[in-house]
């Protein structure tokens, strides 16, 4: 659940990216840090190995503004999609209020997006939580992969009911990126509005 | 949803920052954080002769990390956790207590105040805090409406387009 601060007059909400290793998830992050007008954003924090891998977290923060007198703010955060690093995964799903998952269009990344479906599952089950609890979009990356597998074969294995939103995208050039963010922060915020 | 909702209220928020702003001016502390487990900022004090802080948000979020990933290193380790985290440098400190299960209190400090006597007050301020979040935890959930959410939609328009 979001974080309320009545005195203060703010609300504090996280996003999480997750997915697969390599799919481009901090390429996202770095999008919207570099797109968006600096005194709307703080500054990028990236904890990554030397080649750049994300080794623990990326975080942004992103002011929207003030709403009905509530200063309105979203934290947004990668998590590390190699395999091994799953306690890092878990820990940084603690407390998140929406999630996009990054999945990569690369034929042989299939099982790889399945199978970061299933961690994502087993990681907020473990907190307790039911993934049709949380908002949860689908960005389908790298289209523009020459061997990039339809989004139809990549929906079948990690949403196979057609449940989420799925926006397909090209994180480095910058398609598809703000789209993604703004249909999960419509749907935190909705959310936050439902709040009985 | 994975976490409660913590909501500070006027009252509530006003004796907060008032056990921070006494711990600081009692042991020369030059900023005081409450941070919840999440990693947002409920609460921030800075002493008058202080240098204009880093940035806030980041520092909450790496304290709140640190701490998740040092409560997960106590649970490998057979502990129920670890209570306080010390890193010091050659300038200064960071010093990082719990706040029962909620929040974390963040202290930084020069290397010129003790850190023994940071610690004996922090452990006071600690308990005075854990009482004010407790009380919180009996308050009823907040009501946004969908005005809200009309209001930040449109505001999502104008920043992401």
């Amino acid at each position: 659940m979001s974080t309320i601060n009545f005195a203060a007059r703010e609300i504090n909400c996280k996003i999480v990216y997750y997915g697969p290793g390599m799919s481009g998830k901090t390429t996202n992050l770095k999008q919207v840090f570099s797109k968006v007008p600096g005194h709307l954003r703080g500054e990028m924090v990236s904890l990554a190995t030397e080649d750049e891998r994300t080794l623990f977290f990326d975080f942004l923060p992103l002011d929207l503004g003030s709403v009905q007198g509530f200063k309105t703010r979203f934290h947004l955060y990668t998590v590390p999609g190699q395999v091994f690093y799953n306690a890092s995964r878990k820990l940084i799903l603690r407390g998140v209020d929406g999630i996009v998952f990054v999945a990569d269009s690369a034929p042989n990344r299939l099982r790889a997006n399945a199978e970061s479906m299933r961690n994502l599952r087993e990681n907020l089950a473990e907190h307790g939580i039911n993934v049709r609890d949380v908002p949860i979009v689908l960005q389908v990356n790298k289209r523009d992969l020459p061997d990039a597998l339809p989004t139809s074969m990549i929906r079948a294995v990690i949403d196979p009911r057609s449940e989420l939103q799925l926006f397909e995208a090209m994180s480095d050039k910058g398609v598809g990126v703000f789209e993604t963010l703004k249909t999960v922060s419509r749907l935190v915020l909705e959310r936050l509005s439902q709040t009985k | 949803m994975i976490e409660p909702s913590l909501a500070l209220y006027g009252d509530a928020y006003a004796r907060v920052d008032a056990h921070i702003q006494d711990l600081l001016d009692v042991t020369g502390v030059r900023y005081g954080l409450l941070v919840d487990r999440k990693g947002f900022v409920l609460s921030h004090k800075e002493a008058l002769w202080a240098p204009r802080p880093p940035a806030l948000d980041s520092v909450a979020t790496l304290v709140a990390s640190n701490a998740a990933a040092t409560a997960a290193l106590a649970n490998m380790l057979g502990e129920h956790t670890f209570s306080e985290q010390i890193h010091q440098g050659e300038n200064g400190t960071l010093y990082v207590e719990s706040v029962g299960d909620q929040a974390l209190l963040t202290l930084i400090f020069d290397a010129s105040v003790p850190l023994g006597k940071v610690k004996v007050y922090a452990r006071k301020t600690v308990v005075q805090l854990a009482a004010i979040l407790d009380e919180l935890k009996d308050i009823p959930e907040i009501q946004l409406g969908g005005d809200f959410s009309a209001g930040a939609t449109a505001l999502l328009d104008d920043l992401l387009g």
